[in-house]
């Protein structure tokens, strides 16, 4: 039996039922497409007719269609071959005058590896294209922002139930079923919105009779998505242990972004000795994701899940009332806010890693604490010098491990006074290398410098880094005398 | 019903014709040869491929469609020499392409031809002229072209009675020019169009260098490239739609 989904598809964009205003938009980007040239995002719930408005379109305006949808993998290079060449390529029948539609399905869905790069690739198609495109998605603000602003928005609303039953009616007629109205009204209300949905239990409810009475239609609720905000609202108020857990079943959410906004919303309604009890069953489900991490074995999410909905709603003392601003997660907005703060880290870390031969996280650890002290507010003048020219740090890197001002001029002339003591260093370094007549004698300081050198590597302890006599600069190596012993020239043949 | 002897090199150079462009395409079969149209997944690209039942050593069929993954295929035909043959079998129960290799047999599941994207109708499009010319210089075309740019205009000049291709990068540029006296033949017309190399590339490693390749061209039409496989015995059509050239 074929999909009456498919089989009542509008066929033009004047058949799309439902979302009169966002039609008209779209024939008005369609016919005004080219003067602006400009992509656009169709986006709503599912059902709502959004990729049989695109195609209807592209059989109002003859232009032959393209489609990347889901069940493509859509990676960077499938996207860039596939929907690139086709957005910028003219048709084989009319060539360069050829206009043709690419339609992005489900352009919000890019997941995994199957997708890895293509939400990034199809903004760069969008700003290239020559050709007109049409992006689906159900989520608008799951899209990046630079695609958003790359394209012209329409958004489809749901259908109501009224203009459902009308679509159900001609449907029943075309497929010749007789129908009460009590009936169709019935499918559309339990499916408010959803057009598509109405029209796949109209197919049930008819699959075998011929006429279609009130009490044929006995649709279950599909399954929905719970909001965050909901559940939290169930778990944090009224729900016994099971309802809890069985909740957490309707979420869309990871355990690990699930654990975050219970212990972020939890303290805002318990307190006392339950919320003593409800942080030890965090903690446990914590410790199982820990497990999970380590281990890769997802089967202890169960253990985690259970813990963190069901743990912390039996930790409650009867019901709560009343309504509270629950919020994001606020480590999320943590993590945000210290994004440049642990990249300055990172880099200062990065540099001592190097210029010392040990790990970043020794580095940060280990080494980076003591370099606090020691420099604290630039109170060690010289200190702060030597450390800031032996891993040459800059201004912004200076204030982040004195904890001063960047643009205070302390910091400012410390940088300087570094960046003089590495250039004097470079040309100490250097043996002589730039001035002219090199005599015998060089060649034995050189030696006795490079002894210096390795004892003062060898020393481990921190301060003797900072302080590290500048006779281990690595410019050291690059002396031509000592590439001489292992390497002939062309000069020792003449 | 089919069942048909041909040469691994035959067999070879027919696949790879096409696989430039598809990964799956429909194979017709034809009681005086084998036939193949497949146009890529962007609708930019397509090959029209005809391989007469006399460049097997015996070839047997009723007619009919049949899907295949060509590089399954390919991977098959590559377990022979070049000068093995190759026996192809359908198994009308199973659907199910018995392939033989002197004593491999491999068992071919086969695909259901309408699931295979559906080709276009080969256009019938009026290009203006007509270059003919050697596989080889199609190829140093291409290969210059590909170090500065993503793609490259294909022209003649009719002034100067000559044919040319031009790619213009960020920085370098590469011009490429052959008269009269460097092609086979020339039939002067008002031509130039935009292409896609990745695709030029594509279509350029099935070409043999020492193939004659008659090209067809037109202003901002699609470019027709033929040429002849198997001795003669089977012909290659690429079409490639232009670039729109942006301004």
């Amino acid at each position: 039996m074929t999909d009456w989904t498919e089989k009542h598809r509008p066929s033009t964009l004047a058949e799309v039922r439902g979302n009169d205003k966002a039609r008209d938009a779209l024939r008005e980007w369609a016919k005004t497409w080219p003067d602006h040239r400009e992509a656009v995002i169709l986006h709503g719930s599912p059902g709502v007719g959004k990729t049989s408005a695109a195609h209807a379109l592209a059989a109002d305006m003859d232009w032959p269609t393209i489609e990347l949808n889901a069940s493509d993998a859509r990676t960077k290079s499938v996207i860039e071959r596939v929907a690139g060449e086709a957005a910028k390529s003219g048709t084989l029948s009319e060539g360069g005058a050829g206009r043709r539609v690419l339609i992005l399905d489900e352009a919000d869905n890019l997941h995994g590896n199957a997708d890895r790069g293509g939400a990034r690739a199809i903004t760069g198609v969008v700003n290239d294209a020559s050709q007109p495109m049409i992006l689906i998605a159900n989520e608008f603000y799951e899209m990046s922002n630079g695609l958003r602003n790359a394209c012209r928005d329409i958004e489809f609303r749901d259908v109501s139930a009224r203009s459902i039953v009308p679509v159900l009616r001609d449907v029943c007629r075309q497929e010749d079923v007789g129908f009460e109205d009590d009936a169709l009204q019935k499918i559309a209300d339990a499916n408010d919105g959803d057009l598509r949905g109405a029209i796949k239990d109209l197919q049930a409810a008819a699959d075998g009779r011929e006429t279609i009475t009130a009490e044929d239609v006995v649709t279950g609720d599909r399954d929905r998505t719970t909001g965050i905000f909901d559940y939290l609202d169930a778990v944090l108020k009224e729900s016994d242990a099971q309802e809890a857990l069985e909740g957490s079943y309707d979420v869309d959410e990871t355990p690990d972004d699930l654990i975050s906004w219970i212990e972020d919303n939890m303290p805002k309604d318990y307190e006392g000795e339950e919320l003593a009890a409800a942080y030890r069953s965090l903690s446990t489900a914590d410790r199982w994701l820990g497990r999970v991490r380590a281990t890769q074995n997802y089967s202890f999410w169960r253990y985690a899940a259970d813990n963190m909905t069901a743990g912390v709603a039996a930790a409650r003392d009867g019901t709560k009332s009343g309504w509270t601003r629950y919020g994001p997660p606020s480590y999320w907005s943590k993590l945000g806010r210290t994004k440049g703060a642990r990249g300055t880290r990172d880099d200062v870390a990065r540099a001592i890693a190097q210029e010392s031969g040990v790990s970043m996280s020794t580095a940060r650890r280990k080494i980076l604490p003591h370099l606090e002290v020691i420099t604290h507010h630039c109170k060690n003048r010289e200190a702060t010098v030597a450390m800031t020219a032996a891993y040459d740090l800059s201004a912004e890197h200076v204030a982040f491990v004195t904890g001063s001002g960047e643009d205070t001029n302390k910091v400012q002339s410390i940088v300087e006074d570094a960046q003089q003591l590495r250039a004097e260093a470079a040309v100490e370094g250097s043996e002589g290398a730039f001035e002219p007549g090199p005599d015998q004698g060089d060649s034995r300081d050189e030696s006795e410098n490079l002894d210096t050198g390795a004892t003062a590597t060898d020393g481990s302890d921190t301060s003797t880094s900072v302080e590290r006599d500048e006779a281990s600069d690595p410019s050291q190596g690059e002396d031509p005398e000592a590439e001489d012993d292992q390497q002939t020239g062309l000069g020792d043949f003449v | 019903m089919f069942n048909a002897i041909v040469s691994a090199d035959t067999l070879r150079t027919a696949l790879d014709s096409v696989s430039v462009l598809v990964e799956e395409c429909k194979l017709r079969l034809e009681e005086d040869g084998l036939e193949i149209r497949a146009v890529d997944p962007a609708n930019v690209g397509m090959v029209d491929l005809s391989l007469s039942a006399a460049a097997f050593e015996s070839y047997e069929t009723d007619g009919g469609v049949i899907g295949v993954n060509l590089s399954r295929l390919e991977d098959i035909a590559g377990m022979a020499e070049a000068d093995q043959l190759i026996h192809l079998e359908l198994d009308e129960e199973t659907r199910k392409l018995e392939i033989a290799i002197d004593g491999l047999e491999y068992t071919l599941a086969l695909i259901d031809p309408d699931s295979i994207r559906q080709e276009p109708d080969l256009p019938d499009l009026d290009l203006a002229a007509e270059i003919i010319l050697e596989g080889r210089d199609v190829n140093r075309a291409v290969k210059a072209s590909d170090m500065v740019s993503d793609h490259i205009a294909l022209g003649v000049d009719e002034a100067e009675d000559m044919f040319y291709v031009d790619a213009e990068g960020d920085t370098d540029d590469v011009h490429f020019e052959l008269g009269r006296e460097d092609l086979i033949d020339l039939t002067a017309g008002p031509a130039r169009s935009l292409f896609s190399l990745d695709y030029l590339k594509d279509m350029n490693k099935a070409i043999p260098s020492d193939a004659e390749v008659r090209m067809e061209l037109g202003e901002e039409f699609p470019v027709k490239m033929h040429f002849d496989i198997a001795e003669g015995q089977g012909t290659v059509t690429y079409m490639l739609a232009p670039r729109v050239q942006s301004d």
